[in-house]
C-alpha cells in the first residue's frame, strides 16, 4: 500500500520532470507531420542558432525565477551591451576583447538590478520594468537611434554568431556550453543551492545564515552577463547592433522558464526545463513559419501553447 | 620537449581552426534543384503593422497570381534579429526567390549572405542591403517625385516664384533623393528662399513653418520631403492667415484626406502596390536568367484634388 | 441574552485543545476567561462565533440549542467577538474601517457617507475617542485601532461582546476609557467576555470569572469570593510529573552576554548572559518582547541599542549571517515559515547553514554531505524513509528535530529556542528536552523561550521573567515556581 503510493509518486515526479520534453517531441511530430522539411539538417541546426538568443536569456531568467524574482529589464540589457561592443569594435578594439568587457558590463547592469531590489527594497518587478525603460533609452542616447555598423571582418567575431564548428552553428555551441557550466553552478554549488533556498522560503535562508541580499545581486548579475552574452551573438548575427534589438524579449525568456516547469513562486525548477521550453519556442516559431501561418496568428498559437502548458503543470502539482 | 608541446599546441589550434567555418556543414545543405512544378515565392516584410507595407505585401500576392506563382509570407514586426530567422525560415522551405523589405540594411546583410551561399537570388524591397549580393533593389524614384513636385509647383504659381523647402533628416537617402529632384527643376525655375530641415516630423514642420513665415513674407509655396511635415506646415499657414500653396510626398492617408478637404494642394504618392508587383516581376526575370538592373524604380503619382478621390 | 456552553470538545487534527468544557454567561455581566496560553479560551470563543465548529457538546442561548455556521451568523444573532489580532485594512480610513461591509447605501447602490459619519461619531462620543474619521487607518496607532474596533462592536447593538485582551495594547487612559464604556454596556444589560491576562483589570471590572487548563474548565467563581493567588494557582496547578529528563547542570564560563539592549518601542535595557552548558528560559506573557530580543539578538532586526558580547568579546550582530558565523543558532517559533524551506528535501534544509564546511572548490561534496546529514538524522532520531524525503511531509516534532539537526550541524556555542516544543506531541517533546542536555552536556549555552509553564521550569537552570519589554525578574531553578513567573509575569513583585 505505501509502496504503491511512494511509486505513483515517483512516476508523478518522473512526468514532471519530463513533461516538457513530451510536449517538445509532440510539437515535433506535429511540425514534420504538416511539414517533413522541418527536420531536414539545415533546418535543426537553424533552429539550434535561432534558439541559442532566447536561451541563453532564459537560463539567467531561471536563476532570477528561482529566488522568487522576475527581471524584466533582460531585452534591454542586451540592447545596451550590445551597443556598447559594437561602439567598441568600432572604435578598433579587438572584437572578442570588446564582447568581453561588454558581457561584463551587462553583468554590471545586472547587478544594479540586484541591488535596486536588496538594499532598495523595491519589488522586483518594478526594480527592473524601471531599468527596463532606463537601459532602453540609454541605448538611443548612445546610439542616437541608429544601427551601429562597419565592425570590421574579424574572422572570430563572423564566427560568433555565424559559423559553424565541426557543423554545428557557433551560438548552439555557446548554447550548450553555457548550459552545462550552469547546470554545474545550480546544482553543484552553495551558490545554486542559496539560489533555490531563498526562493523556496526567503526567511529561513535569511535565518540559516544566508546572505540574501549577496546572492540576489549575483544573481541578477548573472542575468545581466547572460543577456549581454546573447547580445553578442545578435551584433555578430546581424553584423551591426540595433538600438531596437531585444523588445520583449524578456516575455519569451520568461515563457521558456514556465514552459520548463519552473515555478514563478520560486524555489522548484530546473535549468534543463529552461532549455527545453526555449526550444519549445523556437520550435514554434520554426515550425509556424514553416507551416505559412500568418504572423499574427502566430501570436495566439504561442499563447494559447503557454496557458495549455501551465494548466497541466497546475494539475499535475494539485 | 618544449617544440614538442609547441607543435602540439599549433597543431590543435589548426585542428580547432579547420574545424570552423562560415558555411553550413555540406552533409546539412538541402537537396536543390527540384526544380519542377510552381515557383515559389518568399516575401520577408518589417512590419504589418503599417498600410505601405501592407500593400506592397498585397502588390505581391496579386502579381504572384497573376503569374502563377506561390507566395509565402513572413513578418518580422520591425525586429530585425527575427527577419533573419524569418529569412531562414523561408530558405528552408525552398523557396525559389526571395523578396526581403529590410528592417534595417545593415542588420539584413547576414541573411542575404546566407541566401547567396545556397544560390537563392535576392530582390529587395524599398531599403536595400549593405553587403551581400542583391539582385536588385525595387523602390520609388524619390529623385523623379521631387521633379515631379517642383514642375507642379511651376506650373501652380509660375516661373521665378519664391518657394520654401523643408527636408526631411539630414543624410537620409529619402531626404537626399527628393531634396535632389526637386532642385533639378526649382533651381532654374523657382526662386528657393528658405530650406530647412524639419526631420519628417509634423510638429517641427510646424514650427520651422512658423519661422520661415516670419522671416520671408513673400513664399508662395513649400515643398515638404514628407506628408507629416507639410501637413505641420499647413498648420502654421493657416494660422498665419496666408494662402501658400503646399506640396508633400508619400501620400498617406492624412495627406489624402487633406488634400480632399483642399488644405494640402497635393502629394507625391508613393506606389506600394506597384514596388511590389514589380518586385515579382525582377525575381521572375532573374530566374529566367534575363539581366535586371540595379535598381529598378517605382514611378510616383501627383495626387491633387482633382484625382483625389481615384 | 443567556449563554451556556455545555461539555464542548475540539481538536485540529490529533491535537484535542479542548476536554470538556462548560461555561456559562448571563445577561447583564461582565465575566473573566483566564488561562494560560494555550489553554484553550481563544478556541472556546471562535467557537462560540462560528469562526470553528465544535466537535461535541452543546451552546443553548436562551434555552435554545445554536450552532453559527460563520462568524457573520452569529455577529447578526447579536453575538460580537473583538479579536486579540486586529483587523484593520491599513490603507482605509478610519471611517471605512467601521463600516467595511456594512455600508449603508442609498436605493442607487451609493454609500451614503453622511450616515456613516453621524453614526460613527455618535459612537466615538460614547467612547470618548478623538481618531479624525479621516485618518487612514494605518497611521493610528495601536491602542487607537484598537478603539476602532471596539467601536466597530458596538455599532452591531451587540448583545453579547467578547474582548480578546482588549487592554493589551491601550495606555491606562484608554483602558479607564474602555472600563466606563464597560460599565455603561452592562447597565444596559450587555454581557462582556472578558479574556485577559491582567490580574488587576479583572478584579476592578468582572463580576465573575472561569479559569481554564489544558482544555478543560477548573471552575467559575465569582470575583468577590477569590484571589489573585486563588487564580494563579487555579491557572498553573498541576503537579510537575517526569515528562522532563533529570538536569545536572554544569555550567561554565559566559559564551554570551547581552549589556542595555534595546529597541525603540518594542523593549528596552535588557541585561542577561547564558553560560556553557546552562540553559536559561525565557517566560512572560505573549507579546511582553520575549520574541522580538531574541530576534534582534540573532540580527534579524537591523540596529539596536545597547551591547552584545560573545566568549567576551564585542560583537556587532546586524545580520543573521554574522550571527551564525559568531556560533549562534536560532529556532524560531514559526517552524513552517522560518525555520524550514518546506519544499525542500531534508537533506538540502539539514546541511543549508553549513554548506561551507563541506564545499571544495566550490563544488558541494555529496558525498560528505550525504554522510553529515544521515549522521544527523540518525542521531536525531528523525523519523523518515529518506533523507531526501521534502520537509512537509513530516510530522511537526519531526521537523523540529529538522530543524535542530541544522543549527547542531553548524556546531554552536549558543542555540536559542523559540517556543520548541510547539505543537510537537508528547514522545517528541521528551526527545527534544533529551537532546537540549546532550547539547549543554557538550557545552552548548541554551536559551529557551516558551510560554508552556511547566517546560521553562522543568527544563531552565535560570528563569528570566520578560514584562512589557523588560526583564522583571531572575529566578534561579531552585526559587523559581509558577506563581513566582506568573507574579512577575503580570507586573507583580517577588519577594526575597
Amino acid at each position: 500500500m505505501d509502496s504503491a503510493i511512494k511509486g505513483a509518486k515517483q512516476v508523478g515526479n518522473i512526468t514532471q520532470k519530463l513533461g516538457p520534453f513530451v510536449g517538445l517531441l509532440a510539437l515535433i511530430v506535429v511540425v514534420s507531420i504538416f511539414n517533413s522539411s522541418f527536420l531536414e539538417p539545415l533546418n535543426l541546426l537553424n533552429l539550434l542558432r535561432q534558439v541559442a538568443i532566447n536561451a541563453l536569456i532564459a537560463y539567467g531568467m531561471t536563476f532570477v525565477i528561482l529566488t522568487g524574482g522576475i527581471d524584466l529589464s533582460v531585452g534591454s540589457v542586451l540592447a545596451l551591451s550590445s551597443a556598447l561592443m559594437a561602439g567598441m569594435m568600432v572604435s578598433g578594439l579587438d572584437p572578442i576583447l570588446a564582447i568581453i568587457i561588454g558581457c561584463l558590463l551587462g553583468a554590471v547592469m545586472g547587478a544594479v538590478n540586484g541591488l535596486l531590489i536588496t538594499k532598495g527594497k523595491m519589488a522586483p518587478f518594478i526594480a527592473t520594468l524601471a531599468t527596463m525603460t532606463m537601459f532602453r533609452g540609454l541605448t538611443l542616447v548612445y546610439t542616437d537611434g541608429n544601427p551601429i555598423t562597419g565592425l570590421g571582418d574579424s574572422y572570430a567575431f563572423q564566427l560568433f554568431g555565424r559559423g559553424y564548428f565541426l557543423g554545428i552553428p557557433v551560438p548552439a555551441i555557446t548554447m550548450f556550453l553555457a548550459f552545462a557550466v550552469l547546470w554545474v553552478i545550480l546544482h553543484k554549488t552553495p551558490f545554486g543551492r542559496k539560489t533555490y533556498a531563498i526562493g523556496g522560503n526567503e526567511k529561513a535562508a535569511l535565518i540559516s545564515g544566508i546572505n540574501v541580499s549577496r546572492v540576489k545581486v549575483m544573481v541578477y548579475s548573472l542575468a545581466g552577463l547572460l543577456s549581454a552574452l546573447a547580445g553578442a551573438i545578435l551584433v555578430s548575427r546581424l553584423d551591426s547592433a540595433q538600438p531596437t534589438a531585444g523588445e520583449a524579449y524578456e516575455l519569451d525568456a520568461i515563457a521558456a522558464v514556465v514552459l520548463g516547469g519552473t515555478s514563478l513562486s520560486g524555489g522548484r525548477g530546473l535549468i534543463i526545463g529552461t532549455l527545453i521550453g526555449a526550444l519549445i519556442i523556437g520550435t514554434l516559431n520554426n515550425g509556424l513559419n514553416l507551416l505559412g501561418v500568418s504572423s499574427f496568428f502566430q501570436m495566439v498559437v504561442k499563447g494559447v501553447v503557454i496557458i495549455i502548458a501551465v494548466l497541466i503543470d497546475r494539475k499535475k502539482a494539485a | 620537449m618544449r617544440k614538442l608541446r609547441l607543435l602540439l599546441m599549433m597543431s590543435l589550434v589548426l585542428i580547432f581552426l579547420s574545424a570552423c567555418s562560415l558555411q553550413p556543414p555540406e552533409w546539412a545543405k538541402p537537396s536543390s534543384g527540384d526544380g519542377e512544378g510552381d515557383v515559389k515565392v518568399g516575401l520577408s516584410v518589417s512590419t504589418l503593422n503599417n498600410p505601405f507595407f501592407v500593400s506592397m505585401k498585397e502588390g505581391v500576392e496579386q502579381e504572384a497570381e497573376a503569374q502563377g506563382m506561390e507566395v509565402v509570407v513572413v513578418d518580422a514586426q520591425n525586429d530585425a534579429a527575427k527577419q533573419v530567422n524569418d529569412v531562414e525560415d523561408l530558405i528552408q522551405q525552398g523557396v525559389d526567390v526571395l523578396l526581403i523589405n529590410p528592417t534595417d540594411s545593415a542588420a539584413i546583410s547576414t541573411a542575404v549572405q546566407s541566401a547567396n551561399s545556397l544560390g537563392i537570388p535576392v530582390v529587395t524591397l524599398d531599403r536595400s542591403a549593405e553587403k551581400g549580393e542583391v539582385a536588385t533593389l525595387v523602390s520609388s524614384d524619390n529623385e523623379k517625385g521631387g521633379e515631379i513636385a517642383g514642375e507642379y509647383i511651376v506650373e501652380q504659381v509660375g516661373e521665378g516664384a519664391k518657394v520654401a523647402e523643408l527636408e526631411g533628416v539630414p543624410g537620409a537617402s529619402a531626404t537626399r533623393e527628393r531634396g535632389a529632384g526637386f532642385h533639378n527643376i526649382a533651381d532654374e525655375k523657382l526662386d528657393v528662399v528658405a530650406k530647412q530641415t524639419a526631420n519628417f516630423d509634423r510638429t517641427e514642420g510646424l514650427t520651422t513653418m512658423e519661422n520661415m513665415l516670419q522671416g520671408n513674407p513673400e513664399i508662395e509655396a513649400v515643398f515638404a520631403h514628407n506628408d507629416e511635415m507639410a501637413l505641420g506646415a499647413y498648420q502654421a499657414i493657416q494660422s498665419s492667415g496666408r494662402d501658400i500653396l503646399v506640396v508633400g510626398f508619400d501620400g498617406n492617408d492624412d495627406a489624402m484626406s487633406s488634400i480632399r478637404d483642399g488644405n494640402l494642394s497635393a502629394t507625391v504618392a508613393q506606389q506600394p502596390i506597384e514596388i511590389g508587383k514589380l518586385a515579382v516581376q525582377a525575381g521572375d526575370d532573374v530566374l529566367q536568367g534575363k539581366e535586371v538592373e540595379d535598381t529598378i524604380p517605382v514611378p510616383l503619382k501627383l495626387v491633387t484634388e482633382e484625382n483625389v478621390d481615384e | 441574552m443567556q449563554i451556556s456552553m455545555e461539555n464542548i470538545h475540539k481538536a485540529f487534527g490529533t491535537n484535542q485543545v479542548l476536554e470538556g468544557v462548560d461555561m456559562e454567561i448571563k445577561h447583564g455581566e461582565v465575566h473573566a476567561l483566564m488561562g494560560e496560553n494555550g489553554a484553550g479560551k481563544s478556541t472556546l470563543m471562535k467557537i462560540l462565533t462560528g469562526l470553528h465548529q465544535k466537535d461535541e457538546g452543546t451552546v443553548t442561548i436562551d434555552g435554545e440549542e445554536k450552532t453559527f455556521a460563520n462568524p457573520k451568523e452569529a455577529e447578526q444573532f447579536g453575538i460580537a467577538f473583538i479579536h486579540q489580532e486586529l483587523n484593520v485594512w491599513p490603507d482605509l480610513t478610519v471611517l471605512e474601517n467601521l463600516f467595511i461591509n456594512k455600508e449603508p447605501v442609498t436605493k442607487f447602490g451609493l454609500i451614503q457617507t453622511k450616515k456613516m459619519k453621524a453614526i460613527a461619531s455618535e459612537q466615538f462620543e460614547k467612547l470618548a475617542v478623538s481618531i479624525p474619521l479621516h485618518k487612514e487607518a494605518g497611521q493610528c496607532s495601536v491602542g487607537e485601532q484598537q478603539m476602532i474596533e471596539i467601536a466597530k462592536a458596538l455599532m452591531t447593538d451587540a448583545k453579547v461582546i467578547i474582548m480578546d485582551e482588549p487592554s493589551a495594547a491601550l495606555t491606562d487612559r484608554e483602558i479607564e476609557k474602555l472600563f466606563d464604556v464597560i460599565r455603561s454596556l452592562k447597565a444596559s444589560g450587555v454581557s462582556i467576555v472578558y479574556i485577559s491576562h491582567r490580574m488587576e483589570e479583572i478584579f476592578t471590572i468582572c463580576d465573575r470569572i472561569t479559569v481554564m487548563r489544558d482544555g478543560q474548565t477548573v471552575d467559575t467563581t465569582p470575583i468577590p469570593e477569590t484571589s489573585f493567588d486563588d487564580v494563579v494557582r487555579k491557572m498553573v496547578g498541576r503537579e510537575l510529573t517526569d515528562r522532563f529528563p533529570e538536569r545536572t547542570p554544569d555550567p561554565g564560563e559566559a559564551v554570551l552576554e547581552v549589556k542595555g539592549l534595546g529597541r525603540k518601542g518594542v523593549f528596552q535595557d535588557v541585561n542577561f548572559n547564558a553560560r556553557a552548558g546552562e540553559i536559561v528560559g525565557v517566560a512572560g506573557l505573549m507579546g511582553a518582547g520575549r520574541t522580538e530580543i531574541m530576534r534582534t539578538l540573532f540580527g534579524l532586526d537591523g540596529k539596536y541599542d545597547g551591547e552584545i558580547f560573545v566568549n567576551g568579546q564585542k560583537v556587532d550582530v546586524k545580520n543573521p549571517s554574522q550571527a551564525v558565523k559568531l556560533g549562534l543558532g536560532f529556532i524560531t517559533e514559526d517552524r513552517k515559515g522560518e525555520g524550514l524551506v518546506l519544499d525542500f528535501p531534508i537533506k538540502d534544509n539539514i546541511a543549508l547553514p553549513s554548506l561551507r564546511s563541506f564545499t571544495k572548490n566550490s563544488l558541494i561534496q555529496e558525498k560528505e554531505e550525504q554522510e553529515f546529514v544521515e549522521m544527523l538524522i540518525k542521531r536525531l532520531t528523525v523519523k523518515t524513509e529518506s533523507s531526501s524525503t521534502e520537509a512537509k511531509n513530516l510530522s511537526g516534532g519531526n521537523q523540529q528535530k529538522v530543524v535542530i539537526a541544522k543549527w547542531i550541524g553548524i556546531g554552536p556555542k549558543v542555540l536559542i529556542l523559540d517556543e520548541p516544543t510547539r505543537g510537537v506531541d508528547v514522545g517528541a517533546k521528551r526527545e527534544i528536552y533529551q537532546l537540549m542536555n546532550e547539547l549543554t552536556d557538550r557545552g552548548v549555552a541554551i536559551i529557551m523561550v516558551s510560554s508552556e509553564l511547566p517546560e521553562v521550569l522543568g527544563m531552565s537552570d535560570r528563569v528570566l521573567v520578560v514584562h512589557e519589554g523588560t526583564i522583571a525578574g531572575e529566578l534561579h531553578r531552585d526559587e523559581a515556581d509558577q506563581e513566582k513567573i506568573m507574579t512577575l509575569a503580570t507586573g507583580g513583585q517577588v519577594n526575597g
